[in-house]
């Protein structure tokens, strides 16, 4: 997605709070919310950052999972028994209470099967592509990525470190 | 003087809550990566030692049964489930503790639970297979075992729905699949911490098993997201398991095993052995891997110690409701059986259950100071175990051999199930010592988000320990 | 007063299978001897292995008749209960039936009996656990075959050729020597008649010297089987389980 047009700005920072002036200042500087990117070693939401909700699909295709392993439960519980039936212990072909049981069990399965792979999906797990990224953030820094056309780099560099930017690097993708 | 006692009690609350005692993430991630590659040769003797083990008890011994059929074990007329089914509703109940650790006690926001959910998740997820294994071989033809599978034959015959070890094999599979994902899930971000302090062979591993994972907002949102819908929906999930166990038992007409209190009777006896294997678990982790005393406080026992009390007073109240109204009944076999599980040959069994399960705990786990000491709740934690163990051992073969045809009454003297016992027990140590070496053990980043949420507070003249929620 | 109508709670099915029993079974325990000829039938007619001493003292002895001896009292002053000859109640409504995870045992329709699908049975076990009669056999090792059981080498010349030889790992059962019941309805179809009653009979009452066992339609009242069965001392074991069974003993019809 990165042009040779654009810059990455990888500023570290050592807390939130310097984090959360520093996303303020460069929303001043007329950098956009989606030409941000926080990568950080904790779960920071965003509320703390002062940053735009994050979109997720997660409970989305976890409903999906739910539905479709109902159905699923469904037909293994009702339809099943009657396309061969065999009469075992005088019951009916297909009955309700063990149905309940392959519902909830199908039910569940493919739901958290579903919340498992949605995790991949908004993820776009696995990828081992390069990537912009430094180490020290899984040592717990919070990292702001900035992809911007190349405006106001030098100003914006100088307010990052001004804000408490550990350090400030032109970066570049790299295998992680 | 005041400011001085102050000291003294803030200085105190810190040495004793992990949640209090920060440490810079650096140097946690150090900590852990350094337990993983600090490995002495008694590490390697041990792991020889199980490896020989679990070739012979598990592997060689199971090829001899499979080769020469179930005459090989103790099982006949009338006990024909035998302690194959025994460990598989062992394990499964060790199982349990993982999924109570890291959902409900997430749920329920106990922070205590931090540093050691993934050590009781692992056990989820290895006990499982044992579990698994255990009745694989206890089929008469395990060759075929996939016809269980909900897929139907040439004929659209599809597996009985009206069966208790239908609904089992969908419940277990679920169970399975569920709490491997939710294992895996909070262990991605560790994953990425080793891969950026590894190299050689281990980086490849890591980088392969973090999926690219860097820390994003996304990546994160989606993550803590799924997370959360795993820990509601896993606890049902749990539930469901074990009362579909009970339920293998309690659907027979069989005198003992019709009891409607079977279903919650199980559950809690499956989390009563499994907290007592998470505790044995938690001591031996403490004791042998390197800075783990730091992550593994006493406190953590004393806490866990509360829920195990609880839980064998739990499990006591449920063993005598099942046992009052089987008794009260009356029915001329329920009585027979009664009298066989207390004055049989095998009565010490029943004597020895109610003293490792209820006696002991409840004189042990009372004390705060015996519960936080490590040793004396790994031993607790054992005799649990074998409380537990002998439990299931009176439900299946002992209570087999009453029925309603005196003429069929014989005891069940196991044979090849023995080796094999000790040979998942030896797979399932063996699994866990290699993830030990594998997967950073402690949750690093939950550790660090529990520490970030803890302070310390003055309530008037008391310092108090207070939590925000940050989530 | 308007009658209930039964097949609101499901009752119906259970009373027309109770009604429409079609082969049943009476076996008088006064006129029994215990001389095992039916257990020596049966396992001849159906195959079914020795298993060797060891085996077989240890509880896994596999035939599908078992003559059961009780004593009442303590020694000396013991009384010898009637023998109870024990097989496969076939039930109407079975216990073993639904638990099996792979439709291994069934209920014929046609038949109304109980089956056992060797082929499709995986070896669990529930269904014997389940038998309040315990009278299903498992088989616990490969008994047919010589280089395990070397007591089979000359039992195999013998052989039915109407009756699978099972293999280890599945269960197996009283069929009520379904090979013959069918045997004598090709028969009588292909002379365009229906099976007249002692036409045939199952290879354990055909042994009994004493004739305690007998074999028919329990639907055609005018049959030998089913004038015993309805006989005041007649008794279903364990019929409050619910299981309605196919076999009638008749036990202290002299007294």
């Amino acid at each position: 997605m990165t042009t040779s047009a654009q810059t990455s700005l990888l500023a570290v920072f050592s807390d939130i709070e310097p984090a959360a002036d520093a996303i303020e200042q460069l929303r001043l500087l007329g950098i956009g919310d989606d030409c941000m990117n926080v990568i950080s070693g904790i779960p920071v939401t965003e509320a703390m950052l002062g940053r735009p909700r994050q979109w997720t699909n997660v409970p989305r295709l976890a409903l999906g999972g739910a539905v479709i392993g109902f159905g699923a439960g469904l037909f293994l519980a009702f339809v099943a028994p009657n396309l061969y039936p065999i009469v075992v212990g005088g019951r009916p072909y297909a009955s309700f209470p063990p149905a309940v049981i392959i519902l909830f069990e199908l039910t569940m399965l493919v739901m958290l099967l579903a919340t498992f792979l949605g995790v991949f999906l908004d993820s776009f797990f696995p990828n081992y592509r390069p990537m912009h990224y430094v180490p020290e953030i899984s040592d717990g820094k919070i990292a702001i990525l900035i992809e911007c056309p190349p405006a106001d780099e030098s100003r914006m560099i100088t307010t990052l470190r001004k804000l408490g930017a550990e350090s400030v690097q032109f970066a570049e993708a790299q295998h992680l | 003087m005041t400011e001085k006692h102050e000291h003294t009690a803030e200085r105190h609350l810190r040495k004793k809550h992990l949640m209090l005692d920060p440490l810079p993430r650096g140097q946690m991630n150090a900590m852990v990566m350094e337990s993983m590659h600090a490995t002495s040769w008694k590490f390697w003797v041990v792991f020889a030692v199980l490896a020989a083990i679990t070739a012979w008890g598990l592997f060689y011994s199971w090829g001899v049964l499979m080769l020469d059929g179930l005459g090989m074990a103790g099982v006949n007329r009338p006990s024909y489930w035998g302690i194959f089914l025994v460990n598989t509703v062992f394990w499964i109940g060790i199982s349990h503790a993982g999924t109570f650790i890291s959902a409900i006690l997430r749920v329920f926001k106990a922070e205590f639970r931090r540093p050691f959910t993934r050590a009781a998740e692992l056990m989820t997820t290895f006990g499982l297979i044992q579990a698994g294994f255990s009745i694989l071989m206890h089929m008469g033809r395990v060759w075929l075992a996939y016809w269980l599978l909900p897929y139907p034959n040439q004929r659209q015959l599809w597996p009985n729905v009206h069966s208790p070890l239908t609904w089992d094999l969908l419940a277990i599979t679920t169970y399975l699949l569920a709490s491997t994902m939710y294992l895996f899930l909070p262990l991605i971000p560790d994953l990425a911490m080793a891969r950026d302090r590894s190299t050689g062979w281990r980086k490849t591993f890591y980088k392969i098993l973090a999926l690219g994972f860097r820390g994003t907002e996304g990546e994160w949102t989606h993550l803590r997201t799924a997370m959360n819908i795993f820990a509601f929906a896993i606890i049902p999930v749990m539930f469901s398991v074990h009362t579909i166990v009970s339920w293998d038992f309690a659907m027979a007409t069989r005198p003992g095993w019709s009891s409607t209190v079977f279903g919650p009777y199980f559950v809690i006896g499956a989390l009563h052995s499994g907290m007592g294997a998470v505790v044995v678990v938690l001591a031996i982790v403490r004791a042998t891997m390197k800075h783990m005393d730091y992550f593994i406080r006493t406190e953590h026992f004393e806490a866990i110690g509360k829920l195990m009390l609880i839980i064998s007073m739990g499990w006591g109240y449920f063993f005598f409701n099942d046992y009052i109204v089987q008794w009260y009944g009356g029915d001329v076999w329920t009585k027979q059986l009664l009298h066989w599980h207390e004055a049989g040959p095998l009565g010490w069994m029943w004597f020895a259950m109610l003293i490792f399960n209820v006696l002991i705990p409840w004189l042990v786990l009372w004390n705060r100071t015996w519960r936080s000491n490590p040793w004396i709740m790994l031993t607790v934690g054992l005799l649990i175990n074998v409380g537990m163990w002998l439990e299931r051992y009176i439900i299946i073969p002992i209570s087999l051999t009453i029925n309603r045809m005196p003429f069929t009454w014989r005891m069940y003297e196991p044979g090849i199930e023995i080796p094999l016992g000790i040979g998942t027990l030896a797979f399932f140590i063996l699994l866990y010592l290699i993830a030990s070496r594998l997967i950073p053990l402690v949750p690093v980043w939950e550790v660090q988000e529990g520490q970030m949420a803890h302070s310390l507070k003055k309530v008037g003249r008391e310092t108090v320990v207070t939590v925000a929620e940050l989530e | 007063m308007k009658p209930i109508d039964l097949s609101l709670f499901g009752a119906k099915g259970a009373i027309v299978e109770a009604a429409e029993g079609k082969w049943g079974m009476a076996i008088d325990q006064d006129l029994c001897t215990g001389c095992q000829a039916c257990v020596v039938a049966c396992a001849m007619e159906n195959n079914v292995p020795f298993v060797g001493e060891i085996d077989a003292g240890y509880g896994r002895s596999m035939h599908w008749i078992r003559i059961e001896r009780f004593w009442e009292g303590e020694y000396p002053e013991i009384r010898m209960t009637p023998y109870r000859p024990m097989l496969c109640q076939q039930c109407g409504n079975a216990p073993c039936e639904p638990v099996c995870p792979a439709y291994a045992t069934v209920h014929s329709q046609s038949e109304r009996i109980n089956l056992q699908v060797y082929n499709r049975c995986v070896g669990t076990r529930y269904c014997a656990n389940n038998c309040p009669y315990q009278v299903r056999s498992f088989n616990w090792r490969d008994y047919t075959d010589e280089r395990v059981n070397d007591a089979i080498a000359t039992l195999k010349n013998q052989y039915n050729p109407d009756v699978t030889v099972r293999r280890r790992g599945v269960m197996e059962k009283c069929t009520f020597c379904i090979q013959r019941i069918h045997r004598a309805q090709d028969r009588a179809k292909a002379e365009g008649r229906e099976v007249q009653d002692g036409e045939f009979a199952p290879a354990c009452a055909q042994a009994c010297p004493a004739d305690a066992i007998v074999f028919g339609r329990i639907d055609d009242l005018r049959s030998r089987v089913s004038r015993l069965i309805r006989q005041k001392h007649g008794v279903h074991y364990l019929e409050e389980l619910g299981t309605q069974p196919r076999v009638t003993y008749l036990v202290g019809g002299a007294s």
